[in-house]
């Protein structure tokens, strides 16, 4: 028989191949799928809901206490679901965005902005053609959201293509660049006279976003959070699109070896993401505030990546994750309101889930040496 | 006068692998000692076991009189030897003086930048180094850049200077340069342990030569006795008649045609030089030649991932010298390259999505603007069970495989689209003995159907054994084509070993 | 434009530029040793709410000061444990301490001082002329009559280069950022110098935010660096990587900022959001002439393995 020496059975000491993985270690598919998908989120979250507890304790309240406060406020009652579902929407929105674009590893932090641009292109329309009918007028306004949030995140796309600007400034810069322009717009073209506060005149009633059922405080919003989950599902893995992200995630070689483009891939990602953030704002403006307000799309663009990644970078998984933030900050405006535990521990706990996540997926990187 | 370094019965084993058996080497005071062996025949295991990265099951070293034992690579540097690794410990964006006084005491807590740079430039005048201590590694040579690495082990007191394969990336000038250091190292006393399968080098440069087969030594003389022939022969020499060839074919009609292909890598070093062959319907050709001499650039240009700066190559009546991998793969070339964990497969990715990595963009994978999952999935069945990929299921991700399978998938979806033409680059690589033959019958039945291959592969027996005919590629030159009946190993051998006339 | 208008605008500059070059010191810091110093501005947060509390309850600005650099350098080392011994993404990580960092502080200024949105006035550092420099025309104006931290911060600068480039310590730390594998093997062990620089760093940048919020605004706000984080980063690509570089950068965009406060003085027709875009379109601007990030250290990012 043809006989081979097995090569190279040799242990590879630190001056071996010792040079660290080329690759960015950003390898989100390995670990075993039950540790990566459900224990390590659960885990980063329990570790960061218990460290967040000393805090709560230094400042002289009741732990369990706040935490039983806060879970009232998010689910205790239908308007407080309905409220948290609210909240949860443009978290899901931004936050799949998100996830789909670090599956390509590229790090889009940039859905503050893009959600501001897309507030105020909805806004726009819903003053000038007020006129039109309410269903037209929603479909036209979420439409300019998203192509305002689009491209929005395209220049960031296109100065990473062209010039190398690392897409993680080039979307930050944008995010302030953004909302200072909604700034600009309410001190001017678009403001209210005479209002105290920066912001829009009311929209007319057509502009309204449609609750889903009648008599509660939900709007249709979250049905389109969950239709853009499924859709983004659909795309990453039953799309050739969706397989050019999750091969060029892995590894430049083996996107090359397989044809991949990679600026086609990295420009189709950000754009998707940026209307999918850009709608977020539309709707937030179209259905939350009925207005332009400034500062309406505060903290969002770091959210999206805390959610993305606590949904380990599966589109379906950022409904829990989204919803999980929206019921956190949804009860915990509650437990400022009664314990008066400041609501700004949401940031804390987030924060922390974040880490804990990070270090998990860092563990769960496997030595790959073949 | 006592040797600098004596090294008795070293004996090193990896699992069943006996990759030092007994082996003997002596290095004397001021002499070049070469040290000569193809891929996997132990030379690198026992610079190893000398350096104290390993520690060796048997022998024992004596350097300078005193013996080495369960020593660390610091104990080895603070005898005094100097080991300069293929992969070079350098740091491109500094200069050549902080290179040096990286992690070395004597340069002081303030960097005595001025000092050292001067020790620099008298080292660089006795050994005739040309190094300027303020130039930037990254922007020197590569054979500078070696040189900064000799620089560094002859100022920490380095009197063994060990040289792993130094010359695989240099041009011919640069190589007559560093022979140069070596002849001045040898004159102010140091010894050199030159490790290569360079025979033509070696017996330029050594004194003695120790020649290592299969983790033995092979052969032990003076330079200037030994042939290059015998050299050759002991180098590689094997029974090849032991398993039985495939049968002859003639072969049919030309398929792919490779005229003057040359390519420059980024640092303008010349990695192809008029590579030119070409490949017949139903026939193998199969090239040999020690890892590094262009083998990687020459598959990555012709399946279209790399460019080349000249040259032409036709597939069938297409001239595909431009067109992209897609495009090649279309017209039915296929690649298998050697890395399974980066490359071939995304090991993330299941093992229907793995076999459809490279074909995904079109039917019948792919039906509009969807992936057609059903096609996917018949695909995999289809070749899990033509190729017998041992998994738990094609929704499994490729990582949860062995090597062996995870070979098969790469095999299973380059052969089973039925190319014209086949470029393997080591498919074996890491297999064991059922893999290999696995992957060793699937080219054949390919070749039997009429396929064209083209097969490179470090191993030597599986060159022999596979080629309808059999070339050898050296510093990126490709020659020595011959059909199998006609191949002289001994020939064969010194072509792998750079040198080109049949001279005894 | 008179000249006192541009000398005011001058010294402006650089006052402004202050908290931005402390911070950015740190940064440097740590990404020569191949951490992305993207938790720039948690730090700088966190040192901005160290100094501003322990001044206000400790009445001592050198203890609001050294709580600063405390209060920096403990929420880098959260990076550095995570980023170092962990390998989680460094980029993420310094995101994810930014998040922490305003959750962090906001809560405990209301924790600490109760109320919805308590406001503690501190005096803030006013300037100190150095003697007979400061009286010398335009120069004297600009450079010598600022507050005793702008002096200090500017001066760090010349022992950080020192240490980075004339110091065996900081030559093996750039080493860790450009080849960790060849300080690996002399002896380095690359894990340990990242954590230390990317530590000491954090409480550069804590010191930068105690500049902030006892000198420049003289309280603490919830988020008040307000993105001067990663100013201070594009100010170290701008640098590239090099601490009197990035001092010039420093001082470029705190022009930028200057000029935003005092345009609306010059009663120029452009709208006052505008006029604060500009720091960060320059940023931009900058970046992307810049280009391909040159030179930046050759292993940033990439967390350090022994295979």
């Amino acid at each position: 028989m043809f006989a081979s020496k097995p090569k190279g059975a040799e242990p590879v000491t630190a001056f071996d191949k010792a040079a660290p993985s080329a690759e960015y270690p950003w390898s989100l598919l390995s670990g075993p799928k039950v540790w990566r998908t459900v224990l390590a989120p659960a885990l980063a979250v329990a570790l960061a809901f218990a460290v967040t507890a000393l805090p709560i304790a230094i400042s002289g309240k009741n732990p369990v206490l706040a935490y039983w406060a806060l879970l009232r406020g998010a689910v205790g009652s239908i308007d407080a679901i309905a409220f948290a579902l609210n909240k949860s929407t443009p978290y899901v929105l931004a936050g799949v965005g998100v996830a789909m674009c670090f599956r390509s590893k590229v790090i889009n932090i940039g859905s503050e902005g893009q959600i501001a641009v897309g507030g105020v292109a909805a806004s726009w329309i819903a003053l000038s053609f007020s006129y039109l009918p309410s269903p037209i007028l929603i479909v036209t306004a979420l439409l300019a959201a998203g192509v305002a949030g689009a491209v929005w995140a395209g220049i960031a796309a296109v100065i990473r293509l062209k010039r190398g600007v690392h897409e993680v400034l080039g979307t930050l810069m944008l995010n302030f660049v953004g909302t200072l322009f909604v700034s600009e717009v309410l001190h001017g073209p678009m403001g209210e006279i005479g209002a105290g506060f920066p912001q829009s005149p009311l929209f007319s009633q057509a502009a309204w976003l449609p609750s889903l059922f009648p008599g509660a405080n939900l709007h249709m919003g979250i049905a389109v959070a969950v239709v853009a989950v499924f859709v983004c599902h659909l795309l990453l893995w039953h799309t050739p699109f969706g397989f050019r992200l999750r091969v060029l995630g892995s590894s430049r070689n083996a996107a090359a070896y397989a044809g991949v483009s990679f600026a086609r891939a990295v420009l189709e990602v950000m754009l998707i993401a940026g209307a999918l953030a850009g709608t977020a704002g539309g709707i937030e403006v179209l259905g939350v505030h009925y207005r332009l307000i400034q500062g309406f799309s505060q903290g969002f663009g770091f959210n999206a990546v805390a959610i993305a990644l606590l949904a380990g970078l599966n589109p379906i998984a950022v409904l829990p994750a989204g919803l999980f933030f929206g019921f956190l900050e949804a009860g915990a405006l509650s437990m400022q309101r009664e314990m008066g535990v400041p609501s700004s521990l949401v940031f804390v706990i987030q924060g922390l889930t974040m880490v804990f996540v990070l270090c998990s997926m860092g563990i769960g990187l496997k030595q790959q040496r073949v | 006068m006592s040797a600098t370094l004596e090294m008795r019965g070293i004996c090193k084993r990896y699992g069943s692998v006996r990759a030092n058996r007994h082996i003997d080497l002596t290095v004397p005071r001021g002499r070049i000692v070469g040290l000569l062996g193809e891929n996997g025949s132990g030379k690198t295991t026992l610079m190893k076991v000398l350096f104290g990265m390993v520690r060796a099951d048997a022998g024992t070293i004596t350097f300078k009189g005193k013996e080495l034992r369960d020593h660390t690579p610091r104990d080895a540097i603070a005898a005094g030897i100097g080991m300069i690794h293929q992969q070079f410990m350098l740091v491109d964006a500094m200069t050549v003086a902080e290179n040096v006084m990286l992690g070395w005491a004597r340069a002081g807590k303030w960097l005595r930048t001025g000092e050292i740079s001067q020790l620099i430039r008298n080292a660089s005048a006795t050994y005739g180094l040309e190094l300027e201590p303020d130039a930037v590694v990254g922007e020197l040579p590569f054979g500078h850049r070696q040189r900064v690495e000799i620089v560094k082990a002859i100022l920490r007191g380095a009197d063994l200077l060990v040289l792993d394969e130094p010359t695989s990336n240099l041009s011919p000038p640069e190589v007559a340069g560093l022979l140069g250091v070596m002849r001045r190292l040898r004159e102010e006393g140091r010894s050199v342990i030159f490790i290569s399968h360079k025979l033509g080098e070696v017996l330029e440069i050594c004194d003695g030569v120790i020649v290592l087969r299969d983790g033995e030594v092979t052969g032990s003389c003076q330079a200037r006795n030994a042939t290059r022939a015998q050299l050759a022969r002991m180098m590689i020499g094997r029974d090849i008649a032991r398993a039985s060839p495939p049968a002859e074919q003639t072969p049919g009609p030309e398929l792919m045609n490779v005229q003057g292909i040359s390519m420059r890598d980024r640092s303008g070093f010349e990695r192809l030089h008029q590579v030119t062959f070409t490949l017949r319907e139903g026939e193998i050709l199969a090239v040999a030649g020690v890892d590094g001499n262009g083998q990687e650039e020459l598959v990555e240009v012709l399946a279209g991932l790399k460019k080349q700066t000249q040259g032409r190559i036709m597939l069938g009546t297409r001239d595909i010298t431009v067109a992209s991998a897609k495009a090649r793969l279309k017209a039915g070339l296929a690649y298998i390259p050697v890395d399974r964990v980066n490359t071939s497969l995304v090991q993330g990715l299941s093992i229907e999505d793995n076999l459809g990595l490279r074909d995904f963009e079109l039917s019948p994978l792919r039906r509009g603007p969807w992936l057609d999952r059903r096609a996917f999935r018949q695909q995999a069945v289809l070749r899990i069970a033509q190729f017998g990929i041992h998994c738990g299921g094609p929704d499994l991700a490729a990582e949860t495989l062995s090597g062996g399978n995870q070979q098969k998938i790469v095999v299973a979806r380059e052969i089973g689209r039925r190319p014209r033409v086949l470029i393997a680059f080591q498919p074996t690589l890491g297999l064991d003995p059922g893999a290999t033959q696995f992957v060793v019958d699937q080219i054949l039945a390919l070749r039997d159907a009429g396929g064209a291959v083209l097969y490179i592969s470090a191993e030597l027996e599986e060159v022999l054994m596979l080629g309808d005919r059999i070339g050898v590629l050296y510093n990126g030159r490709l020659s020595g084509i011959v059909r199998r009946h006609e191949a002289d190993v001994t020939k064969i051998g010194l072509l792998m070993a750079g040198i080109e006339e049949a001279a005894a | 434009m008179s000249t006192s208008v541009l000398i005011e605008l001058l010294a402006a500059s650089v006052r402004i530029a202050t908290p931005l070059l402390l911070v950015a010191l740190g940064g440097v810091l740590s990404e020569n040793a191949g951490t992305f110093a993207v938790g720039l501005e948690g730090m700088m947060l966190m040192g901005a709410f160290g100094g501003a509390v322990s001044t206000f309850v400790l009445k001592n600005v050198v203890a609001g000061l050294v709580a600063s650099v405390i209060c920096g350098a403990a929420i880098a080392a959260v990076v550095a444990v995570a980023t170092a011994k962990f390998r989680a993404d460094q980029m993420v990580t310094g995101l994810a301490v930014n998040i922490l960092a305003f959750g962090l502080t906001s809560f405990l200024l209301r924790g600490l001082f109760g109320g919805r949105a308590p406001v503690i006035a501190l005096p803030t550092l006013g300037p100190l002329a150095v003697p007979y420099l400061s009286r010398v025309p335009i120069a004297g104006q600009v450079l010598f009559q600022q507050p005793a931290l702008t002096y200090a911060a500017f001066l760090l600068t010349i022992p950080i280069h020192f240490f980075l480039f004339k110091t065996r310590a900081g030559l093996t730390l750039r080493a860790v950022g450009e080849n960790p594998v060849a300080a690996f093997s002399v002896g380095t062990n690359p894990v340990s110098v990242r954590m230390a620089a990317t530590i000491a760093g954090g409480g550069l940048a804590g010191v930068g935010g105690a500049v902030l919020s006892l000198q420049e605004i003289g309280t603490f706000t919830d988020g008040m660096t307000n993105g001067r984080g990663f100013i201070a980063l594009a100010a170290i690509i701008v640098g590239r990587w090099m601490p009197f570089r990035v001092m010039l950068g420093c001082l470029l965009f705190g022009a930028a900022s200057a000029i935003a406060l005092n345009i609306q003085d010059w009663g120029l027709p452009v709208s006052s959001y505008i006029i604060q875009m500009t720091p960060y379109l320059i940023a931009l601007a900058v970046l992307c002439g810049v280009g391909r990030a040159t030179r930046m250290p050759a292993a940033i990012g990439k967390p350090f393995t022994r295979s």
